[in-house]
This record gives C-alpha cells, structure tokens and sequence, in this order.
C-alpha cells in the first residue's frame, strides 16, 4: 500500500506539488516567526554576554522604584551602593579588578547636526575604565577629560562621526563640546543601542555625584572559580561592614539579566506568536484545502483500488502516507522558505538602525516544531478527507464522476452559530461591563465569533455568494453565470479558500478601525485637555534640565510648565511585590492646572491639589481600592511620606496612575529618578506665534534633541506614533494576506485541474481563450471578495467595541474609517485578479481535445 | 443501394472543386501523431465530402482514424497535411480565434460521454454556444428542437439529474441551438442502450430532414448507421468502403467482409507506424 501512495504522489504530481506549496507557504510563516523570536532573543542576550562579562557582581540588596526604563542596566533596579566600595574589592585575592559601573542618559549629536537615536533602543553613556579589558578599543584611545568621548562601534558608524571628529553631547542637562578620540568594540551587534564611553571622573560626575552606583563589577584572575571569587568578595564585604549589599556570580546575574529582558520582550514575543498561530491557522486552511480537494478528485482512484481489494483501511492509511510525505517535504521547504522571510525581515529593520545577530538562527525547537506542525496539520488535514474516501462504497465513488458530492452543513450550521452566538454574546457582556474583565470577556467573544463564523462560512457563502455574484452575472454575461455557477457548486471549499483571507481581512479591518479610533481619540485629547500654547519634548525621552531656565528668559514666553515623572514605592502596608508597589507618579506645578494643562476631578476636587493633595486615575483607584479622604503612604529614602487623595480623575491627557504637585513629588521620588517627561509653555499676550515659535526654537536648538510643537503638531505626533505601529502591524498583516492570495490560488490551479474536462467541453463549444481566463477570474474576485466582506465586518464590528472597552487607556472615540475599508474592498478585487492570473492563463492553454478526454 | 470500393489517393479527385451541394470537404488530409519512431499516421490522406442536407455515418474498425477525422473536420485538431473546408473556411488555416468563433456557431460537436456542464441547468446547457457568442436565442427555434427531443419538462434540471439518453439530447439540442452548418457526433449513442439510442438516432435524422441540418457522425453500431443517408467506411486512416441508403443488413455486409481483410492488421493495430 505504500508502494501505491508513493507512486499516486509521482503521478498526480501537480496536485501535489500545489499541497506541498500550502504545507510550505504555512510552515514558512511558522519558523519564520519563531526564528525571528529566537534571533531576537539571541541578539539580546549576545548583548547580555558581551556587556556582562564580570565574575562577580556586588550590588544593592534592597530593590528600589525603579522607572522600568530600558535604560542602562537591565535587571529589578535596586538601591545604589557606594562607588568606594570598590576599592576595598581591589584587594581581594584573586581580584583581578573591581569597577564601580557608572552609566546613564546622555545625547550624543551626530555628523549631521541631529542627535544620534534609535526609536526602538536606549542612547546610555558609561564610563570607561583604564582597566576594562572587555572593551576592545579598535581605533584611537581612551577618552580623557569632560572634553572626549569615545563611541562604540555601531554608535559611530551609525552617528556619521569618525575618530577625531568634534560635536557636542547632552550630559546631566547640559550641551558640552566634545571630541570623539576612540571606537570601542563590546564585541557583539548591540541592537541598535547608542552607546557613549566617558572619562571615568566626568561619568562619576554626572552619574554618581553622590558616589552611588548600581553596582560594582568584580572580574577575577585566570582561574579563579566564580563560586570561590563569591565566597571572598562576600566576607570581604562583611568584614568592612558593608551594609545593604549582595553579592551574585557572574552567571547568575546574566540568567537574571537574559530573565529581564526576555520579561521585555515579553509583549514583542507574544505579539509575534499571535501572528505565528494565525499564519498556522492560515496555512491549516490551505493545506486542508487542498487535501480535501485532490482527496475528491481522485475519489475514482481509490474506488478503483477499493474494488480490486483494498480494505477501507489501506486506503485511509495510503492517503495519510501521502500526507505525510507532502507535509515532511513541505516543512522542510518551509523552514527554509521561512529563514528567507526573515532574513528580508532583517534586512528591513537594519534600515531602521536596528542591528539583529549576524547569524539566523536555526535552532532545533524551530525545526522540530515547524516539521512536526507542518506534518501534523498535514495529517489532520487530510484525515477527514481520507475517511470519506475509505468510506465510501467502491460503486458510488466510481459512478460520482468527479462531481462534487455535497454534503450536509446542517452540523456546520448548528456549531457555527452556537458558537457565534456565544461569542456575540461574550462581546456583549464585554461592552455592557467595561472593566476590570471587558478586555478578557471582549478576547474570549472575538475569538468564539471569528471561529463561529469560519464554521458558518460555507452556509454563509451558498446565500450570500449568489447574491454578491449577481452583479457579475448581469455584467458579463455569460461568463458571471458560468462562474456563479462554478463558486457556488461547492461552497464549503469556496468558504475555507475565502477563510484565509477573512482572518487576514478581519485583523485589517479591526486595525484599522482602532488606528482610526486612536487618532480620533488623542485628537479629542489634545483638544480637550492640552491647552498651553506650545510643548517642548525631546526626542531622547528625556528634556535636559538646562533648557528649562533658557526658555525661562526668553521675553516671548509668558510660563514654562515642567511635566515630570519618576518612580515611587508604596509602603509594604499597600501590600503586593515589590514590583507591584513601584508605581509611576508624575508631577505638575499646581499653576498648570486651568492654565496649561485641564482635566477635571470625577469624584473629590482638584482644589487642594497645591495643598498636597494627589490626584488619581479612577482605574488605578478602583484597582488598588482607594477613595477620596484616603492617605497613600510611600516608602522614601527618608523614611515614610504620605499624602491625602483630593480627586479621582479619568483624563488621558495624563498617562500616569498618579498626579501630585511639585513638592510632594519631590519629597517621594528620589532626585536621580526624576525626569522632565516635557514642558508646556504659554506666550507673553505681547508675542505673535510666530515670534514665540522662533524664540523657542531657537533656545532649544543647542539640545539637539528638543522639538517645539503647537497644539496641531503635538496632535499629528501622536497620530505620527500611531501610524507608525500601524506600519508594523499592516507589514505583518501583509504577510498572512499574501499567504491566504496563495491560497486561493492553490484552490483555483486545483479547480482547474478538477475541471479539465469541462473547460475543454466549453472551450469544444465555442468558448475563447479571454473568455476563459475571465470566468476564472471572476471566480477569484468573487472568492476574495467574500472572504473580505466576511472579515471586515467580523473585523470592525469587534473592533468597534474596544473604545467602550478601553476607554480607560485613552481610546475613547470611536472612529469608522468607511474611505480606507471600502478601498480594502478594492484591494480585494485586485487580489482576485492577482490570484486567478497563473490559474487562468494555465487553462487557456490547455489544449481542447486533451482537455476534452482528460479522466 | 450502391457499394463501390474507392482507392485511398484520388489524385483526380483531390484536385476537383466539389459540387455545391458539398457543405464540408477534405483533400489529401493527413494527420500524424507523435514524431520519428513514434509516429502514427492516424489519417493517411482523406478525400472526403459531406453533402448539405445529409446525415452521413462514419465507420470502421478501432484505431482506424474516425475520431481523428471528425477532430480535424471540427477544427478541433491541427491537420498535418491537407485542406479542410467546412461552409467556405478553410479550417487548417484558421488561428485559435477564429476557430473558437467558428466552433461557436458554424460547428456543433457531441461527445460520446460528458456533454454537459454540470453547474448549468439543461435550458442553459442548450443556448450556451449562443450565450459565449452573445447571439440572442431564437425562442421559436429553440422550443422547436426542445419538443423535438423531448425535454420540455426536463429544463430545469442540472446534468446530474437526468439519464444518460436524456443527457445526450440535450447536448443534441445544444449542437444544434445555433443552426450550425455542420454537426459533428462522436459516437453520441455509445453510452446508450438501445432505446435511448433510437430515440436520440430518430431525433438527429429529423433534424436533418425537417429542418435541413447537416450531420456527420461516428458510430460503431450498424443498425444506428442505417438512420444515416451515407456511411463512409474507414480503416487505417483511409476511406475504403461507401454505401447510399444503408440498411443495418447492408453495412454489417460491409464491416464482416471489412473484418476479413483487416484481421491481420487488427492485431498489430498498436503497432502501427
Ligand atoms: N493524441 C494522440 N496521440 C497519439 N496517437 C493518437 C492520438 N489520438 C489518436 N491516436 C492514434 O491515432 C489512431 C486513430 O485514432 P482515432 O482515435 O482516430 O481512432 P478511432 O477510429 O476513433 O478509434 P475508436 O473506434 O476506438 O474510437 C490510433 O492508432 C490512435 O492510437
Ligand atoms: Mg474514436
């Protein structure tokens, strides 16, 4: 038996070359996806390896708020422990040295005058100690002085700078001019990381001015054991009573640090293992496609084989043999076909400055999850297929000549609605509920109604298809009715061709009905509550402190507002993890209330705001159980600090759980922590905005890294930051788009093989080539459009739920984009053509009388 | 009812303008398939008429180049060598286009089996070569042929849903919806027994006589080639027998003594170069 599946692959290779393309096509997206995710995660921990490199780390024991930057070091923050104690570690036998770390934000301006940054990695300055030979310096020297800098290699060539160039940096709110004297290599692609190496004294000035540090790195004589070195440094510590300190091995510390940044990249992996399980979904569709088509058109065969005595099992096994085969070779083309894909993926985000590993990864959980995936979807996919044709009565089978069978979608019916309906009603209680279990209840309803419906499809299609086909029909005639005719005949296999596309098409639509919501939602934002006349905001996240007084001056500007956050701890009695506790407050200078920046108290008052008192985010309070009157305590290096809640608020003017006036927030938040988020600036009645705009612009220009924005372009940067996710997701999206295009083209080069006999027929009747081709086409555009109209209206109907959802993070409007979807419907129509061309230019060639007297 | 054996290459024929009574005709037609070591002559130079008006059977041992004949007469084939007229158009001339314009409305062709488009009712199958050509359906014309094989009631129904004889009459029906010059019928009747046969057999010599069609069709059945006005006898890839007005007795006259002389050759039939 296997003899004959083996040899039914060989003679129905076309067939089967059109399954191993699903099996690829589906695969390639799978490995394509966990690849990128491991190569990823390597180029992560490369850094990791390359830029941790000590054998013994001492640090903190008490963790401390930390801002969750990405910043400098990875890792839980905790608090800093003196430079000094270095020195003591010096002495330690098998010590070979000691270095206190010292890093922290600096903007380094390139060979163009702009500030070198990457939107997707930090910009860190470090110093660079005499003695750390895990830098390799490449070109030049260390730098000396407030006056030199060096530049890690992928910063430089990144800058445009060469080695003895001069420019300027930020350090500690400051512009300085400086002098690039070295490149230095840490030896791995750092991700697109600015790294800026300083003279140790001028990164101890501006990093630890009070002689604290996150850490200090311990590296060992040759031979030393990392355990031994631990064991040593640790009662060196103890015996110069070192308080609040820990010390861990090297190695430890890199799992904690890999740990972290896997905890990062947390959000990127399970947004790309979405995407790998919708391409899996995807691709599922196609390959079961296709199996059950070539399982139908060669129903005669095992009938054949059926009657000359092959046991009903036999032929189930022979079709899954046959299956197995496709899917094994399939995935093994597919890996390869998916390292392609990411190897273009690569090449696209280095022109974004974002450098990934070197090597494409191939590791083996890829390859055996991709083969067994491939494989196994194969399998299922064909096991239903290979029943019904086990099942089947030899006689029947031969009499069906190649005429479709249809079969009862009452089941179908039943199932499909059942779980629409729960589905419709898992969103209805999501948006009558909004939180804390809307975004759960609104996930479980889309899933159940998408799935509802990809059940429902084909008895959605035998309605819905007729209708949609009308137009064609009047059309073009005769051609619309041959292809109505041609869809129609078999709407299950119509449906799951149009299935992949509808996923694809429902991610579109709900995307871009949330972009439009979410620039809708941020205009109505800035216009509400965004009231000053001008913002300034820098592009390194952080505005120098120094500009503050420089605007100050300027006779133009009437006031300058400082926005400013940093972490806070909330006292253990709050209860929770540390990292529960740690919170993001921000703070406003009670005067911007009315005047800069408006937003109004839901329950309490806003009034004893320049008393002390805080105002917090209505979700943040409902979670955590406060109320107006209650005291919020914090743990601050000063001991305990509390203050009264005045006012619960509900604004997205503010992204923070907690606002609170200047002075609170300085005696809670520790002052290395604080950061100016950005300032609001009112003109003088006497300055025009024009005259405004160029002062403004003028005193920034010096940092580089500053904008001046009025309220219309500080809308169209938000809407900008939309856009460019959106970018990211369309890119993605595209992909599965492609993959459901392929798809249909598989079913039609299939359905044209099915119909070999029929074409001839009509083309033997008088049907000409164009006419042909037409009819297939027509069927395409007809298939693509109803897997499109499917899934938008899944698509934007879920999604137009989500502002009633998620309201409270900002997305408050709701906002139809009929212009782009109706395009989308275009895009459709484009695809069908697209799709049909191979099919259809393969059964215009075809000759007439092979075709006539094909079996 | 006049039996004469022809000689396979007619040079005086081949050269003659046929009488205008004559609607289709070959001269000299050669057709090959395969090349070099492989190569079967399937149609070994054919001089041929079809008379307007008549139905005329085609006949002669497997492989003996019928099918080919009609393929090649219908433009359905490239002939190798040769012209082939039908209604004034030399069809070895004719591009794709033109032959798929031709095939529309000037040629009718029935298959022995799979006549019919399953997506489409029987009423759609019949006006199909009308509907490509865009051409309206004449309603008279059209009800006339449906009474006359009797489908009136079976309209509606998709290929599935009738029998095989019925399913022949519609693609008759169908052949003959656009009042071609020509029919052409490959063994129409070979999946028939023999009532469905003679029904189908009565119908197309009554489209002959009453509505003055011309059909040329293949068969292996002498009492089917008995409803014809002429039947042409073939063997390997030459005309060798005519006969006017057959009855079933006189072709199967014609086929055992055809038999005779062509048993030796029968069983190398595969082998034939
Ligand atoms: N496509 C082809 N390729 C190669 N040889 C062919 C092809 N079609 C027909 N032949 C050969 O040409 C010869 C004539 O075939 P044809 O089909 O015309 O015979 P026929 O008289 O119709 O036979 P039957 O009564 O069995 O239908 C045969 O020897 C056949 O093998
Ligand atoms: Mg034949």
């Amino acid at each position: 038996m296997t003899r004959v599946a083996l040899r039914g692959i060989r003679a129905h290779l076309v067939r089967f070359l059109l399954s191993l393309l699903a099996v690829t096509l589906g695969v390639a997206f799978v490995a394509g996806t966990l690849s990128l995710r491991t190569m990823m995660g390597s180029t992560f921990s490369g850094i990791v390896a390359s830029s941790m490199q000590a054998d013994v780390y001492v640090r903190g024991s008490e963790p401390a708020a930390s801002a969750a930057q990405a910043g400098s070091s990875a890792g839980d923050v905790r608090e800093a422990i003196p430079a000094d104690l270095a020195r003591t570690l010096n002495t330690v036998d098998g010590v070979r040295h000691a270095l206190p770390a010292v890093s922290g934000p600096i903007v380094l301006v390139g060979a163009d005058g702009t500030a070198v940054v990457s939107s997707q990695a930090p910009t860190f300055g470090m110093a660079l100690h005499p003695d750390d030979d895990t830098l390799d310096i490449v070109a030049g020297r260390s730098p000396v002085g407030a006056g030199e800098i060096a530049l890690e290699s992928a910063t430089l060539e990144s800058s445009g700078l060469t080695v003895g160039d001069e420019t300027s940096v930020v350090l500690a709110g400051e512009v300085q001019a400086v002098s690039v004297v070295g490149e230095v290599s840490l030896g791995a692609p750092m991700a697109g990381a600015t790294i800026v190496f300083l003279d140790v004294a001028t990164s101890n000035a501006a990093y630890a001015p009070e002689g604290l540090v996150a850490s200090v790195d311990v590296y060992g004589d040759t031979g030393v054991d990392e355990q031994i070195l631990v064991e040593r440094v640790g009662a060196a510590l103890a015996a110069a009573d070192a308080a609040g300190v820990e010390t861990v091995t090297g190695t430890a510390m890199r799992t904690e640090a890999t740990a972290d940044i896997n905890d990062m990249l947390g959000f990127v992996q399970t947004f790309m293992l979405v995407f790998a399980g919708i391409s899996l979904f995807v691709g599922a569709f196609i390959i079961s496609n296709t199996f059950a088509m070539s399982v139908q058109q060669r129903m005669r065969e095992f009938a054949l084989l059926r009657a000359v005595g092959a046991s009903p099992g036999q032929v189930f096994a022979s079709i899954l043999i046959q299956a197995a085969v496709v899917g094994l070779v399939g995935s093994a083309l597919g890996i390869a076909a998916g390292l392609g894909l990411v190897s273009l993926v690569r090449m696209a985000v280095a022109q974004i400055g974002m450098n990934l590993s070197g090597s494409i990864p191939l590791d083996p959980a890829t390859v055996v999850i991709s083969l067994l995936v491939g494989t196994l979807v194969s399998i299922a996919a064909a096991a239903l297929p290979a029943r019904r044709a086990a099942l089947t009565p030899p006689v029947e089978a031969m009499r069906e000549a190649g005429g479709a069978r249809s079969r009862s979608l009452r089941l179908r019916s039943i199932v499909g609605s059942v779980l629409t309906v729960a589905g419709l009603a898992g969103l209805v209680a999501a948006w009558s509920r909004p939180d804390p279990d809307g975004p759960a209840l609104l996930g479980l309803g889309a899933a159940g109604v998408v799935v509802g419906v990809l059940v429902l499809a084909p008895v959605i299609a035998r309605y819905s298809l007729s209708a949609m086909a009308a137009v064609f029909v009047v059309a073009v005639k005769p051609l619309g009715r041959l292809a109505r005719g041609n869809v129609i005949r078999n709407p299950r296999r119509t449906a799951n061709t149009a299935g992949a596309l509808m996923i694809g098409m429902a991610l579109v639509g709900a995307a871009s009905v949330l972009a439009a919501s979410a620039t809708v939602s941020t205009r109505a934002i800035v216009d509400d509550g965004w009231i000053a006349d001008f913002s300034v905001q820098s592009a390194a996240g952080v505005v120098p402190t120094g500009v503050v007084a420089d605007l100050r001056a300027l006779d133009t500007v009437d006031s300058v507002d400082e926005l400013r956050y940093g972490p806070a701890m909330l006292a253990p009695a709050a209860g929770g993890t540390v990292a529960e506790r740690s919170i993001i407050v921000v703070a406003l200078p009670p005067a911007a209330l009315g005047h800069t920046l408006d937003f109004d108290a839901v329950e309490g008052t806003l009034a004893g705001f320049a008393a002390g008192q805080l105002a917090v985010q209505r979700s943040v309070a409902d979670d955590r159980g406060w109320t107006v009157g209650d005291d919020v305590t914090f743990t601050t290096a000063a001991g305990e600090a509390s203050a009264p809640i005045g006012a619960i608020v509900d604004t997205a003017v503010i992204g923070a759980p907690i606002i609170m006036p200047d002075d609170a927030f300085e005696r809670i938040v520790p002052s290395s922590q604080i950061a100016i988020d950005s300032l609001l600036i009112t003109s003088a009645a006497s300055a025009t905005p024009a005259e405004v705009r160029d002062d403004l612009t003028g005193a920034a220009a010096p940092y580089v890294v500053l904008s001046v924005l009025d309220k219309e372009e500080f809308a169209g940067q938000l809407a900008g930051q939309v856009d460019q996710i959106l970018g990211i997701l369309y890119a993605m999206l595209a992909l599965s788009i492609i993959i459901a295009i392929l798809g249909i083209v598989n079913t039609l080069a299939l359905s044209v093989i099915e119909r070999t006999r029929e074409i001839g027929l009509m083309r033997a009747v008088g049907l000409g080539r164009m006419q042909l081709a037409g009819i297939i086409t027509i069927e395409s555009i007809l298939t693509a459009l109803f897997g499109t109209v499917l899934g938008m209206a899944v698509g934007v109907g879920i999604a137009s739920l989500m502002p009633a959802v998620f309201t409270g993070i900002g997305l408050t409007e709701l906002a139809i984009p009929w212009g782009q979807l109706a395009s989308m419907l275009g895009v459709a129509a484009l695809v069908g053509v697209l799709a049909a061309l191979w099919p259809a230019i393969h059964a215009a060639r075809l000759p007439v009388l092979q075709a006539v007297s094909a079996d | 009812m006049t039996a004469h054996t022809l000689t396979s290459n007619h040079p005086a024929r081949s050269l003659t303008a046929p009488p205008a009574s004559v609607i289709a005709y070959a001269r000299g037609l050669v057709k090959t398939y395969g090349t070099g070591e492989t190569e079967v002559r399937a149609l070994d130079g054919i001089d041929v008429d079809f008379a307007r008006g008549e139905l005329t059977a085609i006949m002669g041992p497997s492989g003996s180049g019928k099918s080919s004949l009609m393929h090649c007469m219908a433009g359905l084939d490239t002939v190798t060598a040769g012209t082939v007229i039908v209604d004034d158009m030399n069809v070895g001339r004719m591009s794709q286009r033109q032959l798929t314009a031709l095939r529309r409305t000037r040629l009718g062709f029935i298959f022995q089996s799979f006549n019919l488009i399953p997506t489409l009712t029987a009423a759609e199958n019949i006006t199909l070569p009308l509907d490509i050509a865009r051409r309206p359906v004449d309603r008279a014309h059209f009800a006339a042929i449906v009474a006359a094989v009797g489908l009136e009631d079976r309209l509606h129904h998709r290929p599935s849903e009738l029998s095989g004889g019925q399913q022949q009459r519609v693609a008759c029906a169908r052949a003959l919806v656009a009042r071609p010059a020509v029919v052409f019928a490959d063994e129409p009747t070979g999946n028939l027994d023999s009532k469905s046969a003679g029904d189908l057999l009565r119908f197309l010599r009554g489209s002959v006589d009453d509505l003055g069609q011309t059909v040329v069709m293949v068969t292996h059945d002498a009492r089917a080639a008995a409803y014809a006005h002429r039947v042409l006898f073939l063997a390997d890839g030459r005309l060798v027998q005519e006969l006017t007005d057959p009855t079933q007795a006189s072709v199967l006259d014609v086929m055992r003594s055809m038999g005779d002389e062509t048993e030796t050759e029968h069983e190398h039939d595969g082998a034939r170069r």
